[in-house]
């Protein structure tokens, strides 16, 4: 069971080194000169202002609560998607069908809740 | 696994667990309504007729016999239907009077009545809860809803504030139950509440561990000592009528899941002495700390950790008496909570949900607004479990087997307390009917028009504490619930 | 069956190495379309036809030096193109080339790929946040929350094929579309909106237009990657093509018969000897590597056709439209499967 996923640590393993021998490469190939205009954070030419690390949009983290929720139902219909068949063969599919629809609205409520609160204008 | 046998009971089920499939399916019709016609006029109507059904089918249901349903998870019947009975009513009754109070402080939205809904089935799903991951899943979707409700005035900083006190500590409390849950589940190998006993094998420690975490998780949500520190800030800053939904029917759920827990999975009499010591503590440091109280939410909130010690006693007795005692008095306990939060929510002035109101600023009120104060001398004689009131009948319900199984000088104590108490509750009165109204206070301005339906409320809450004093039956229905086929039932 | 561990290390090492070089045609590729479209020469100095060019791009990133802002955290600012190179280069080994020719056959393959594909949100993310640059912030925000977005729908129109074929494994899904000679047992023919959902997301996914608000030179510099110079921008370079072929990949395995060639019974039938020999195996590499390629085209006609979304009608597009849609698609999938299973 475990072994199936022998070649694919190969591959990564392969990724891994090449994206550090490109890492290094660079760092060995490249000069370095560091000095503080060429460190100076990019703002179209002018000194920087302020700090970049601000506060941002609340509505970035809206959306990322929502993701959340409607991820989790995504990964909950997976294995019912993968063994639909299953249960078609043994006869219970329209009922199965039936519940899964049940999750889908509920949290489909919860879109058009969203959507109708503006949680996701972005104007 | 045979597939076909797994929708065979599933309609039954349904119907059988009507009144809860309702309550969550018309909390996701509000929210889609409110999503469409914001703040609709039928919304509170629609919540109250929902819970208004499942109170009536569940009190048709208290003298069923009990049963399970989908797979066990959660019970039917009985018990359950009793406590799902007092969750409607409580939930019913803040409706009610939340409708008039929330337009007033102009937080009128759609959603807390979905929330109070979604909160209702939590609440259900923890108090007739068979299984430990049903606990755990009612146990969050009250506790989400509740921390929603208690932020509700967000633009208030106080409201604000213990909103997030209460998420972090509750989020907290819930991660130790989990814990406990985790170390139940490995110690025993099943998440059946009347499984364990017998699966526990020689994994005592471990389940011990768990059943010691599982019980801070639940010790947390009835606000027990030393588990209580939140309550006092909640209950200031969350609206008023809501609070007295929180203090009574997430009690009740929560009271009714450990008293499952404590019967079904820990028959033993070994966390009996744990129980009594928290009991203890609960009573003796909440009626303290309500003597110094001068702000009347706060008081009352230490009122309510007051009384789950109380409750505690009737589970610290480990009987079957003990447990019904402790039913019965959740029931009385809600009437008066919600009538004392209510008269409360009433008579409020400072128009930031009472949360700076101090009791001072109520001196007179007595003659302005007779029908609200009097009533208050109901509750407030109530609380204090003064006969022939419901609140004494549930006092000698719940000491009573104290004394049987020996715990006496728990009994004395909870006399002791009691009496204790009876000053900072007739303190209420003589501010409400003795003294002048106080000239500093800017209470001139008070418009404290009271509603037809909050004011039948707060009677209908008078009546039944009265009717609950004086007719004893009720207290025969939750000993029946006990009659030793409570586990016969159970596959 | 199992296959010797040096043969899955030797296909491991091809196939990096086909994206690597697949990478550089692209960059050369989308360079020369552009030019066309555009009415210019593009690159034509470096060897014929300018074909070297991509390669002399490598050789001078490399040369060049590697700039860390002020106050940037230099381990996450390494770490992030670290991240989007190692993830592109690991998704090709879930790609089957032809029947039995994959790195890594895994039994949940989807849910591998949709793993790591979710994971390149850190790379941006990171790489947005560690260079301390208000570019790159709102570069690595916008495509954090835009990736997130058409994920869920991705996600979806992924669990339609997945209903379709019954199985996660991506060998399984692609022989289930053999029917009607291998076109027209296509998922694009059967689950029409979930293919056209599936390529749209592919392109959110990818950041590519119209969907690359996290770079739009115009208004956020480079977005995420401004403060990147080097080898190291170039691997952010690197993993975008290698990103959208592997893409391309993937909407033809999913939905456009894979490695399966147009009428391969016939072909079969009428020259027996090719049955189970390499030169079938083969062909079918040619067969997904030229349908790959035209959805590589699409890629790149794409870019240089559309204007970029504003960035509400990004977020309404996803979430608004394509979400629900996908939903709805599931569900009526499901539907038609049932009824015809069970009538």
């Amino acid at each position: 069971m475990l072994a199936e996923y022998g070649p694919f640590f190969i591959q990564l393993g392969l990724a891994i080194v090449l994206a550090f021998a490109f890492l290094k490469g660079a760092a060995l190939l490249g000069p370095s000169r560091p000095n503080r205009i060429k460190q100076m954070p990019y703002e179209s030419g002018m000194d920087p202002i302020g700090t970049a690390r601000t506060r941002y949009s609340v509505k970035f983290y809206l959306v990322a609560m929502i993701f959340i929720v409607f991820d989790v139902e995504v990964v909950f219909l997976y294995p019912w998607a993968a063994s639909f068949e299953r249960f078609l063969d043994a006869g219970v599919g329209l009922e199965v069908l039936g519940v899964v629809t049940i999750f889908v609205i509920i949290l489909a409520v919860g879109l058009v809740y969203d959507i109708k609160k503006g949680g996701l204008e972005f104007d | 696994m045979d597939l076909t046998q797994s929708f065979s009971s599933l309609g039954a089920d349904i119907i059988v667990s009507a009144p809860l499939v309702l309550t969550m399916v018309m909390g996701l019709v509000i929210v889609v309504l409110d999503a469409f016609r914001r703040n609709h006029v039928a919304t509170p109507w629609i919540a109250a007729l929902t819970l208004a059904f499942g109170l009536v089918m569940e009190i048709t249901r208290i003298g069923a016999a009990s049963g399970t349903a989908y797979y066990d998870l959660l019970r039917v019947g009985g018990m359950a239907a009793y406590v799902n009975a007092l969750i409607f009513g409580s939930g019913l009754l803040t409706v009610i009077l939340a409708r008039p109070y929330l337009e007033s402080i102009g937080h009128h939205i759609g959603e807390v009545y979905a929330l109070i809904l979604f909160a209702s089935t939590g609440m259900i799903v923890l108090g007739t809860a068979n299984s430990l991951i049903t606990i755990f899943v009612g146990f969050e979707t009250m506790s989400i809803c509740l921390y929603i409700l208690t932020g509700l005035v967000r633009t208030n900083q106080g409201a604000t504030e213990s909103a997030l006190k209460y998420f972090l500590l509750g989020a907290f409390a819930t991660g130790f139950l989990l814990y406990g849950i985790a170390l139940m589940y490995g110690a025993t190998g099943t998440m059946y509440l009347h499984e364990m006993q017998s699966a526990v094998g020689d994994h005592q420690t471990m389940f011990r561990s768990g059943v010691g975490l599982l019980l801070v998780g639940f010790l947390f949500k009835v606000s027990a000592v030393p588990f209580h520190m939140w309550t006092p800030d909640v209950y200031q800053g969350a609206p008023t009528p809501l609070v007295g939904y929180m203090s009574t029917a997430s009690k009740s759920a929560a009271f009714a899941s450990l008293i499952l827990v404590l019967y079904l999975a820990l028959p033993s009499t070994q966390w009996i002495g744990v129980v009594a010591v928290i009991a203890l503590l609960t009573m003796v440091i909440g009626n303290v700390i309500a003597l110094a109280q001068t702000n009347v939410k706060r008081m009352l909130a230490y009122s309510s950790i007051a009384h789950a010690g109380y409750i505690l006693v009737g589970l610290a007795a480990g009987s079957p008496e003990g447990y019904s005692g402790a039913l019965f008095y959740l029931l009385v306990y809600t009437v008066m909570n919600i009538g004392a939060f209510g008269v409360i929510a009433l008579l409020e002035w400072d128009g930031t949900q009472g949360s700076e109101q101090s009791l001072d600023s109520l001196s007179g009120i007595g003659y302005k607004k007779p029908l609200l104060a009097w009533s208050m001398v109901f509750f407030m004689f109530g609380l204090a479990g003064f006969p022939p009131l419901g609140g004494f009948i549930g006092k000698v319900a719940v000491f009573g087997p104290a004394i049987h199984s020996g715990l006496t000088w728990l009994a004395i104590v909870g006399v002791l307390t009691s009496a204790v108490s009876a000053y900072y509750y007739l303190r209420v009165l003589v501010v409400f009917f003795m003294k002048e109204s106080n000239p500093d206070v800017a209470t001139d301005n008070i418009t404290f028009s009271v509603p037809g339906m909050s004011a039948a409320v707060i009677v209908l809450c008078v009546i039944m504490l009265i009717v609950l004093g004086i007719v004893p039956t009720f207290l025969d229905v939750t000993a029946s619930f006990f009659d030793g086929n409570m586990l016969a039932t159970l596959p | 069956m199992a296959v010797p561990w040096y043969w899955s290390a030797l296909l491991a090492f091809v196939v990096v190495n086909f994206l690597l070089i697949s990478a550089s045609v692209l960059v050369y590729a989308e360079r020369k379309i552009s030019a066309a479209m555009q009415n210019r020469p593009g690159p034509n100095r470096v060897g014929p036809v300018g074909f070297l060019q991509p390669f002399a791009d490598v050789a001078k990133l490399l040369l060049k030096e590697n700039i860390v802002p002020y106050l940037a955290n230099p381990f996450v600012h390494s770490l992030a193109p670290f991240l989007m190179v190692v993830i592109a280069m690991t998704t090709g080994a879930l790609i089957p080339f032809a029947k039995g020719v994959v790195v890594a056959d895994l039994g949940v393959g989807v849910l591998v790929l949709l793993a790591l594909t979710s994971i390149s949100v850190y790379g941006i993310t990171l790489a947005g946040w560690s260079s301390n640059s208000k570019f790159s912030l709102l570069g690595g925000l916008r495509s954090a929350a835009q990736m997130i977005s058409y994920e869920l729908s991705m996600g979806l129109a992924v669990v339609s094929v997945i209903l379709i074929a019954g199985t996660l494994n991506l060998t399984e899904i692609v022989e289930s579309q053999a029917g009607g000679m291998s076109l027209l047992g296509w998922n694009l023919f059967r689950n029409p909106i979930g293919a056209t959902i599936f390529i749209v997301t592919a392109f959110a996914e990818t950041n590519r237009t119209p969907f690359d608000l996290p770079e739009a030179e115009q208004e956020l510099v480079g977005g995420y990657h401004t403060e990147y110079s080097g080898m190291k921008f170039g691997m952010f370079f690197l993993a975008e093509y290698v990103n959208f072929f592997v893409a391309s990949f993937f909407i033809v395995t999913l939905f456009f018969g894979g490695y399966l060639i147009p009428f391969q019974s016939a072909l079969v039938s009428a020259v027996p000897a090719l049955d189970g020999s390499i030169w079938l195996s083969l062909l079918q590499v040619m067969t997904l590597i030229l349908k790959a390629g035209f959805f590589a085209y699409l890629f790149i006609w794409v870019r240089w056709t559309l204007p970029r979304f504003k960035y509400n009608q990004l977020m309404t597009l996803g979430w608004k439209y394509l979400l629900p849609i996908a939903l709805v698609n599931v569900l009526v999938i499901a539907l038609i499967i049932s009824l015809f299973r069970t009538f």
